[in-house]
């Protein structure tokens, strides 16, 4: 999967936004059309022994478990260590430790997933445990990033204001600097979310499962329709989740921003 | 056998396998230039498709590329054309935002008065748009490309060329003597042709932009 | 005189420019932008528009070059009406000042005044020496600014450049758009005045957008006063329109001191003075300067009066009295 969901963020202009509340039914609808579509697939078609053992319906469910899982809980411990780090790296007392933190995090997009994936694999082991390491390790610099970033982008006209009316710098953090910084967070974290989906379906390569299984194994025995139906699934998951990701977005902004 | 004499012992094959990694992307980038400058400039009179298509081309983004790249398979094989048309897929967005913000902020009083002394459009678009527009969407096209190198490593998964192969061959032969050596020689190299690139699209930039823009 | 297209005073009867019944208005709105207007505008005209905002005059003046479509009556410039010509041709033929200036910033000075001489396909060498001539008459050494690039003038700076951008081609006609509005007083009264005496030597049709009243009374011919509700409550001369305000409105837009800026608008040659008896007694001043000018003078020395050259000698008392008796015969008139 793509670093370039970390890309989104700077971007000059929220051009799609735009779109967004017109055409935000789509992409669930899309996604469920391509679940039902895949599982009327199964029913329908011919299938081979390998086919109809690898798209039993049992074995989909296991499938996406397993993929889900690794998101749900790399995803929690991104957000567990990026934003509490993000926040002490934007203390002025980490101030020289900035620049060189946020540079390592924009070149650490030139890094590929799967290098990443693969490298850890043989450093340590495979299996779920060290794909949700290299899907941390991946995921943590866009929210690591976007913390600091919104936080440091707070108006300082507000932060001046909120200590001459005698507020400690505690709790100017929690009253002011985080609410308004919320905006930037919450969009790193839906880019480490996305990118976990993706670097998830890579996962298969370590042993660790997912609906990157189907693709793999689709490719490895040139069987089509195993390997469409985990792209498909694989599909309809990431905009299920891009979407859900964005409604949380919208909801959990602090109003009147 | 270390690193570097690993390196040093296959350079050749590293070497061939990197300037494959940079055909394909720069191919796969040159593609999603011309068809997102081209998409940006013939959706300036329709606002709703233009909106559409970035959303579309957002949307594509959030894909998992090994779903997409497995996807093309059934049509195109394995191989050299779905690695390009996924890449080229994926480095669409980037550059048809910063074209279309480019393309929307430029001062509107230079366009005021260029209009007012008898440009057409065409003209317009030509000598005053789009130079004025490049240094934003320059700077769309080095994150597309930057963002593809990475990508570009997945192909390998469908038998795709470039340095992706490395690491697949690492995880293949993992356990043996040059697993290790050999996957991240494959890491290493992405990253310096992407810090390559990354270079190589200041200098352009800093040629490119047109001098009274930086006074 | 190359920038003389139109010659000579013989041709001022002719007119240029002819508004008739021209409006706008907007398809969201329900009111006109701009009501049915009907101006026709002197070769060598200096008209300026001059109102609130929101008044109509920028529509009005963005009609003439087509920028903006009217939504009714017809526009002539030079004898042919305007919505049977190609708009970007009608555009290179005439001159376009605005505000914001809108150089481009990616060209240097020199290639910003040549570009509508390069839409019309001049030889590279008449581009070069009609850019050269430009700068010369705007005051910009063609030497030092030629290969400089917008951002590296001052806003005053800026603002000649679009002045000889929109001179290059030799259009008879200008429009400009509030062109002193985002400058410094000090250097908004000197480009003024130069404009002034520019003017005087290459006898333009200019049709000029402002919201200062007294930079229209400095600068035009004949003044067109709108109101909020884009209705012409006035169209005459300076002199006139300070004398007799044609109502409530103009009279409130004017603002006070009516009778003191009189005083800058009228020339001691236009005064009737004694012929001189003796030498020696005043100051001497020129027929061509004003009379607050030449009262400067006379009060900064001393004095009580001044020698007109060629005419005889002006007292104080003179001066005031025959400016008020003129705006009695202009109020007559």
């Amino acid at each position: 999967m793509t670093r370039a969901l970390s890309l989104r963020d700077n971007a000059t202009a929220p051009a799609p936004a735009e779109a967004a509340p017109r055409s935000s039914f789509v992409p669930p609808l899309v996604a469920g059309l391509l679940v039902a579509g895949v599982l009327v697939y199964i029913q329908v078609a011919d299938l081979d022994a390998i086919e109809a053992r690898s798209l039993a319906f049992g074995e989909l469910l296991v499938r996406l478990g397993e993929h889900v899982r690794l998101v749900i809980v790399s995803t929690l411990v991104v957000v567990a260590l990026g934003v509490p780090l993000g926040i002490l790296l934007s203390r002025p007392a980490a101030g020289p430790l900035q620049p060189p933190v946020l540079a390592v995090a924009n070149a650490g997009q030139a890094i590929p997933s799967i290098g990443i994936l693969v490298l850890l694999a043989l450093l340590y082991d495979v299996g779920f445990a060290m794909a949700v390491i290299s899907l941390v390790v991946y995921a943590l610099l866009p929210v690591l990033r976007n913390t600091m970033v919104g936080l440091r982008h707070v108006d300082r006209s507000i932060i001046d204001a909120a200590r001459g009316m005698g507020m400690g710098s505690r709790r100017i953090l929690f009253t002011v600097e985080l609410p308004l910084a919320v905006p930037v967070m919450l969009a790193g974290i839906r880019v480490a979310l996305i990118l976990n989906v993706g670097v998830a379906t890579l996962a298969t390569y370590t042993d660790a499962g997912g609906l990157g299984d189907l693709i793999e194994r689709g490719i490895v025995f040139y069987r089509m329709p195993i390997l469409l139906s985990g792209c498909l699934l694989t599909i309809a998951l990431a905009l299920l989740v891009d979407w859900l990701a964005g409604v949380a977005e919208t909801r959990l902004r602090p109003r009147g921003l | 056998m270390s690193f570097v004499d690993y390196v040093a012992g296959n350079f050749e094959i590293i070497s061939f396998l990197l300037l494959q990694h940079l055909q394909v992307v720069l191919l796969a980038v040159g593609l999603a230039t011309a068809i997102s400058v081209g998409v940006a400039i013939g959706t300036e009179r329709s606002p709703r498709a233009r909106s559409a298509l970035l959303a579309v081309s957002g949307t594509i983004l959030t894909i998992p590329s090994f779903a997409l790249f497995g996807l093309l398979i059934p049509v195109f094989g394995l191989g050299v054309a779905p690695t390009i048309l996924a890449l080229t897929v994926y480095a669409i967005f980037p550059i048809l935002r910063n074209t279309v913000t480019g393309l929307e902020h430029v001062d509107s009083a230079v366009i005021d008065a260029a209009r007012g002394m008898g440009m057409s459009s065409g003209r317009l678009l030509r000598i005053v748009r789009l130079p004025l527009a490049w240094p934003v969407i320059l700077n769309g096209i080095r994150v597309a490309t930057i963002m593809t190198v990475a990508i570009a490593a997945i192909g390998a998964a469908v038998r795709g060329p470039g340095l992706g192969e490395l690491i697949f061959r690492g995880l293949a032969r993992m356990g043996g003597a040059n697993a290790l050596n050999e996957t991240l020689s494959g890491v290493v190299a992405i990253v310096a042709v992407a810090l390559l690139l990354d270079v190589l699209f200041v200098l352009i930039g800093k040629i490119t932009t047109p001098r009274g823009l930086h006074a | 005189m190359p920038e003389q297209f139109h010659p000579g005073t013989g041709a001022q009867s002719d007119v240029e420019i002819s508004l008739r019944e021209v409006s706008k208005r907007y398809p969201a709105s329900d009111a006109d932008a701009v009501r049915p207007l009907s101006i026709d505008i002197a070769r060598g005209e200096f008209l300026v528009l001059v109102g609130p905002s929101g008044c109509g005059k920028t529509t009005t003046l963005r009609m003439i070059n087509r920028l903006v479509e009217p939504s009714g009556g017809e526009i002539w410039v030079d004898g042919k009406n305007t919505a049977h010509v190609d708009p970007d041709e009608l555009r290179r033929h005439i001159g376009y000042v605005i505000q914001q200036v809108g150089l481009l910033p990616h060209l240097s000075i020199g290639e910003n005044v040549g570009l509508v001489p390069k839409m019309l396909d001049w030889s590279k060498e008449r581009i070069r020496q009609r850019v050269d001539e430009l700068l010369d008459l705007v005051g910009l050494d063609p030497d030092t600014y030629r290969s400089r690039y917008p951002k590296q003038l001052s806003g005053g700076q800026q603002q000649r450049v679009g002045v000889a951008r929109a001179l290059a081609a030799d259009p008879p006609v200008m429009l400009m758009d509030e062109p002193f509005g985002a400058i410094d007083p000090i250097t908004r009264g000197h480009l003024q005045d130069e404009f002034l005496k520019l003017q005087a030597r290459i006898r333009k049709t200019i049709v000029f957008v402002t919201h200062d009243i007294d930079e229209a009374l400095r600068l035009g011919d004949r003044i067109a006063i709108f109101d909020e509700d884009a209705r012409l409550a006035q169209l005459d001369t300076p002199l006139a329109i300070l004398t007799s305000p044609a109502d409530e409105f103009v009279r409130s837009f004017i603002g006070d001191g009516a009778a003191i800026r009189r005083l800058s608008l009228l020339r001691v040659g236009d005064l009737p003075a004694v012929p001189e008896t003796s030498t020696g007694t005043g100051i001497e001043v020129d027929p061509g300067e004003t009379v607050s000018a030449v009262l400067e003078k006379i009060l900064a020395a001393g004095l009580d009066s001044a020698v007109v050259r060629g005419r005889g000698s002006l007292t104080v008392q003179d001066m005031l009295l025959a400016t008020a008796a003129r705006d009695e015969s202009a109020v007559a008139s």
